[in-house]
């Protein structure tokens, strides 16, 4: 499919949908009529208004072939990863209403439902608790023409099952273009926790949609590191009553990186509860942005929601925008939202400075600390080490750190 | 050791300290003894290099050095400790991987090698054991959800830990139950030594019936308005800061 005639991203839409089952044609002709009536994103769009899209959205791209993430690990017993491609040639009906399950889609995660050709679907059937995680990585790669790269996957997680899912997104800057889109769905009393990385991501507009039912908890931690353009949305469905979602965050950007962090948490049953803590350093000339939403529909009574996100703004040239806000329609809940953007505590740095601890390390050690109790959350070990270690390289002066623990 | 000559210091403007003179020789223990808002914490935080206190007239010379050319962490290297009065917290740090970085980072100025780790440990379990600091504190993160007596005794376990030629201990007193302060002061009495000074800054004198002191100061408005030995403290206790007042009036 790799060819070299580049078209913009709505100019390579197609007129019509001739492959695979009718649902599917129906979710991509609506997905592309979606597309044709309202477009890709612009400033205007207030959901996008701080991603600067538009060197994306006007530029032409050839379409890649590379968008299935492959498995970095041995797949545990009680697993399957099986072809998008595959089902929808032999099994579609196994499929019928399990993509775009959180509702039709739009801007570039309508593009990516118009236009993958691939994936992989994951799925844990019911009363499996798989111990082992289970580890996806997606090579950014620097392509020497300018590609377009289709990622999509599909997680079910059946009643009573449990999955840990690693996904790692590295790579070089260069001119890819990738879009992502996961898509997870969680039977009653479903247990999932989801790690996400991004590493030197490039240009990446990345999505999670999340569906819970009753008695579900989904956990998600994200650490991104670094990105030359990267929106990343994470939105949880809180479906059924008593279902739970942990959404956790970290970012740390330097040079000219714009780093984009989007949450929607919709409690749309009673008894549910959300929890968000994003952190973030922006340093250079970087731009990160932090937008979460909870919305507490009617009748979502017993609601307990709370969501934090702090940054440490370490340069003059680096900017932060944080936006995290709420719309309750009921009135028993419990929620809380907040947001700060600062320096460095001065008192903790003199405190370490009275212990003899020279200011650039002191000033390392509480800037790795910021970030360290996020990655601390990841739940994988071999990823933890690998971000602690990551963030001891990008931090300034945290090489120091590593000469006196 | 330390040597204050004629020092005002100003905070935002306002004049605190109006010509401190005071000199602590290597093995003695002062006490400065002072009402809220004579300027007690102020010299505290001037001679550990805090920002935003402006020093307006005066020096100050420790160990022959001019101390206020220094930086915080200089300071210490040279052997300058001070017991905040409000030990702050620091998340995310522990308590004893920050102590291993300062420990370490004195030892180099030194020109000596890093402690290793089990070396380093067998130190610490030493020290903690002189306040009875319990091992789980000593894992935690630096002071976080410590109480008022543990955050105390943090402070002079790091003394015991970073051996100090000069230490200024700032209320180290405020907000510890008797028990509690007799642990701290015997710490700090264990500490005492021939090559070792201390400055203890204190508003009560209960404290000085643990940490006996050798030459006894009071603080007013910014001057030291009288200097003694043990037994200005116990006038103090039966007189208060108003009976020195008045017997300084013309």
């Amino acid at each position: 499919m790799t060819n070299t005639n580049r078209q913009t991203l709505l100019g390579s839409l197609p007129t019509s949908f001739d492959k695979g089952p009718d649902w599917l044609r129906a979710l991509r002709g609506r997905a592309a009529e979606t597309l044709r009536e309202h477009g890709l994103p612009t400033k205007r769009t207030e959901a996008w208004r701080f991603t600067p899209v538009r060197s994306v959205v006007d530029a032409e791209f050839s379409r890649e072939e590379e968008g299935v993430p492959s498995l970095a690990s041995p797949l545990p017993d009680g697993v399957t990863a099986r072809s998008l491609r595959d089902v929808l040639r032999s099994e579609p009906e196994l499929l019928d209403g399990r993509l775009d399950l959180g509702g039709a889609p739009t801007h570039f995660a309508a593009l990516n439902t118009a236009l993958f050709d691939d994936g992989l679907w994951i799925d844990v059937p019911a009363g499996n608790v798989v111990e082992a995680p289970i580890e996806l990585a997606l090579a950014i790669t620097k392509s020497a023409g300018r590609g377009v790269v289709y990622s999509r996957v599909l997680v079910t997680v059946g009643d009573d099952a449990e999955l840990t899912l690693v996904e790692t997104y590295a790579g070089e800057e260069g001119g890819q273009l990738t879009n992502s889109v996961v898509e997870v769905d969680l039977g009653c009393n479903a247990k999932m926790s989801h790690v996400r990385v991004h590493e030197n991501a490039g240009f990446q507009v990345g999505r999670v949609d999340v569906r819970q039912a009753a008695d579900s908890a989904y956990r998600s931690t994200v650490v991104t590191l670094g990105g030359a353009l990267l929106r990343f949305d994470v939105r949880c469905l809180l479906q059924g009553k008593g279902a739970e979602c942990q959404l956790d965050g970290a970012y740390l950007i330097d040079g000219d990186d714009h780093v984009d962090h989007h949450t929607v948490v919709e409690h749309q049953a009673s008894h549910c509860r959300s929890e968000q803590t994003y952190r973030g350093i922006a340093s250079g000339k970087g731009t990160a942005v932090f937008d979460g939403i909870v919305i507490v529909h009617r009748g979502a009574q017993k609601t307990e929601a709370h969501q934090e996100n702090r940054n440490l703004l370490l340069s003059d040239m680096a900017t932060i925008h944080t936006k995290p806000h709420l719309e309750i329609d009921a009135d028993d809940v419990i929620c809380s939202h907040g947001a700060t953007v600062g320096s460095l505590d001065q008192d903790q740095l003199f405190y370490l400075r009275t212990r003899g601890i020279p200011e650039p390390l002191a000033n390392a050690m509480l800037t790795y600390a910021f970030l360290e109790s996020i990655v601390d959350r990841v739940i994988h070990e071999p990823t933890r080490a690998r971000m602690r270690e990551a963030l001891l390289t990008r931090i300034p002066h945290a090489e120091d750190i590593r000469g006196v623990t | 050791m330390l040597k204050i000559e004629d020092l005002h210091v100003e905070v935002d403007g306002k004049p605190i300290l109006k010509g401190i003179n005071l000199e602590i020789e290597a093995g003695q223990v002062h006490a400065i003894m002072g009402p809220n808002g004579s300027g007690k914490s102020t010299l505290a935080y001037v001679l550990a290099g805090k920002d935003g206190y402006e020093v307006t007239k005066g020096r100050v010379l420790y160990k022959g050095q001019d101390l206020l050319e220094m930086a915080p962490e200089l300071r210490a290297a040279e052997g300058l400790f001070l017991g905040f009065q409000y030990p702050v917290a620091i998340p995310g740090v522990s308590n004893i991987y920050f102590l291993k970085a300062a420990v370490n980072a004195i030892r180099k100025h030194r020109g000596e090698d890093p402690l290793d780790a089990i070396d380093f440990m067998k130190l610490s379990k030493e020290k903690a054991a002189l306040v009875q600091l319990p091992d789980e504190l000593t894992k935690r993160s630096v002071n976080d959800g410590f109480s008022g007596g543990e955050k105390k005794r943090n402070e002079i376990f790091q003394m015991a830990m970073l051996e100090p030629s000069l230490a200024v201990l700032d209320e180290t007193d405020s907000g510890l139950d008797i028990d509690a302060l007799k642990v701290v002061a015997e710490g700090v009495n264990a500490l005492r030594g021939p090559d070792r000074a201390m400055l203890v800054i204190t508003h009560y004198q209960r404290l000085l019936d643990h940490i006996v002191p050798d030459v006894v100061h009071v603080l007013i408005d910014g001057q030291i308005v009288r200097t003694g030995d043990k037994g200005l403290a116990m006038q103090l206790e039966k007189e208060g800061y108003a009976g020195v007042r008045n017997a300084l009036q013309p």
